[in-house]
């Protein structure tokens, strides 16, 4: 029974199950989105849970799965709840590499942190910190006015909350995964 | 809960389109936009979206929801640019601001141009999302693979986005069933207390068998993908995307559109404008 887990030697390749497990994470998370909470005691920091589906993805399936994810997913969450396809462009961009660093990160920290789930929140966490950078290109499109608007009112709300989902969810899709995982050879 | 893409817009002028014009369409569109603050072009551009968004023939009823959202979501916005940049816009210097009154507390100035700044935003978001929202409701969801296939993307991830969309419906069918059978287990989504991260893990008894029971599903599919020999060569699709003239003509309207604006955005002609009768006496 195989218990590999992903190696660097099949980070890019793409091959059905690449495919349909990235079209299945982008669905989940598109679903997902539509919950959401608002932080107690801020105007506009609200968790979305859905979102530890892209660093699990990325994560457990590698970094072209998690970019799919989080770019299309985020993309559809938008679409669905009304706000467009395309309107906030950047941030499924944002997403996306979210969920390709998370992957990257996963492999390149597999000799460094063996715990995988333990693997799993620091990679998620490094690539939420270093991908929502892309939403200060809301100061070029006019969403934000300066670098200080832009920071305050979009990167750290954003970080903020996906770091304290990430950071809990994602382990426990880890830990909950794996022993699946072994179970059915994958 | 209804959260699947509904083919609202069956039948109308719009979703009779190739559905490459609403993706190309949408994607010129929303750079024009980005490049405009004065209200007069974008009040133009919101006529543009209006039409084109009536073309679709979406009952309003049907989406109510998503309006409201857009519209506390644009509020939400333009509030932050408003409060958090204490006044300060864009190629406007501070000396310069027409001020009404400061915000107690903050300090905030509210001036002409920061009310002509805020209508600017709501008239970009609002422009944005009408010429948006008929991607989700008047493209039939089996046009979605081939469309992007056309379009460029390499047939795996536009078979990729096929099937996402596919998806869509039975996971959030799996979620509303996992949320049932919880239930009927004690569990409460909607349970206060126990603070936000109290709140988080109670979406673990969701996320979790909804997640792992989708991936271990998706076995099926794998494998009647690796039966078919999926990837091993180049994909034809059921459907023929074939645009007519009046396809060409929309896009070819967009695409002036684009050209148009980006002239007038390099000559400085889009920059913010302040109506006269926002100007205090």
């Amino acid at each position: 029974m195989s218990t590999a887990a992903l190696t660097r030697d099949d980070t890019w390749a793409v091959s059905s199950r690449t495919i349909v497990y990235a079209a299945i994470g982008a669905a989940l998370y598109a679903v997902a989105a539509q919950f959401s909470f608002l932080l107690p005691g801020t105007a506009s920091v609200s968790l979305r849970p859905g979102f530890a589906i892209v660093t699990f993805f990325g994560f457990a399936f590698g970094p072209i799965v998690g970019l799919f994810v989080g770019l299309v997913g985020n993309a559809l969450a938008d679409q669905i709840s009304g706000w467009g396809l395309l309107t906030s462009w950047n941030w499924s961009i944002a997403n996306g590499v979210v969920g390709l660093l998370t992957g990257l990160l996963g492999i390149w920290l597999a000799a460094t942190i063996r715990n995988r789930p333990m693997r799993s929140a620091v990679a998620a966490a490094v690539a939420i910190v270093i991908g929502f950078l892309i939403v200060f290109s809301d100061i070029w499109l006019g969403t934000a006015k300066d670098v200080g608007v832009a920071f305050a009112s979009n990167y750290l709300p954003v970080v903020v909350s996906n770091l304290i989902v990430a950071v809990i969810l994602t382990p426990i899709l880890v830990a909950a995964w794996d022993p699946v995982r072994e179970s059915i050879g994958r | 809960m209804n959260i699947a893409p509904r083919y609202l817009g069956r039948g109308s002028w719009l979703a009779r389109r190739d559905p490459r014009v609403l993706i190309v369409g949408l994607a010129l569109f929303v750079f024009s936009v980005i490049q405009v603050w004065d209200l007069r072009i974008l009040v133009g551009l919101a006529l543009v979206a209006a039409v084109y968004y009536r073309s679709a023939r979406i009952p309003f009823h049907s989406v109510r929801l998503q309006w409201a959202y857009i519209v506390f979501f644009v509020s939400f916005i333009v509030l932050a640019n408003t409060i958090l940049t204490g006044g300060d816009l864009r190629d406007v210097k501070s000396q310069a601001l027409h001020v009404y009154f400061r915000m107690p507390l903050l300090n905030t100035p509210l001036s002409a141009e920061s009310t002509s700044y805020a209508m600017a935003q709501y008239l970009r978001f609002l422009s944005m999302a009408a010429v948006g929202f008929p991607i989700a409701f008047a493209v039939a969801p089996g046009d979605i693979g081939p469309a992007f296939a056309r379009l460029g993307v390499p047939d795996k991830f536009a078979y990729a986005l096929d099937l996402t969309f596919r998806f869509i419906p039975s996971l959030a069918a799996d979620m509303r069933a996992t949320i049932d059978a919880q239930r009927i287990r004690g569990y409460e989504w909607e349970k206060k207390g126990r603070g936000p991260i109290g709140k988080l893990t109670r979406t673990v008894p969701l996320l979790v068998p909804v997640t792992v029971n989708a991936i271990v599903g998706a076995e099926d599919t794998i494998d009647a993908m690796d039966l078919r020999a999926f990837g091993t060569g180049r994909r034809s699709w059921l459907r023929e995307l074939a645009m007519d003239r009046t396809d060409r003509l929309v896009l070819a309207g967009f695409g002036l559109l684009l050209l148009a604006v980006t002239a007038a955005s390099l000559t400085g002609l889009t920059r913010l404008w302040v109506p006269p009768f926002l100007l205090p006496a």
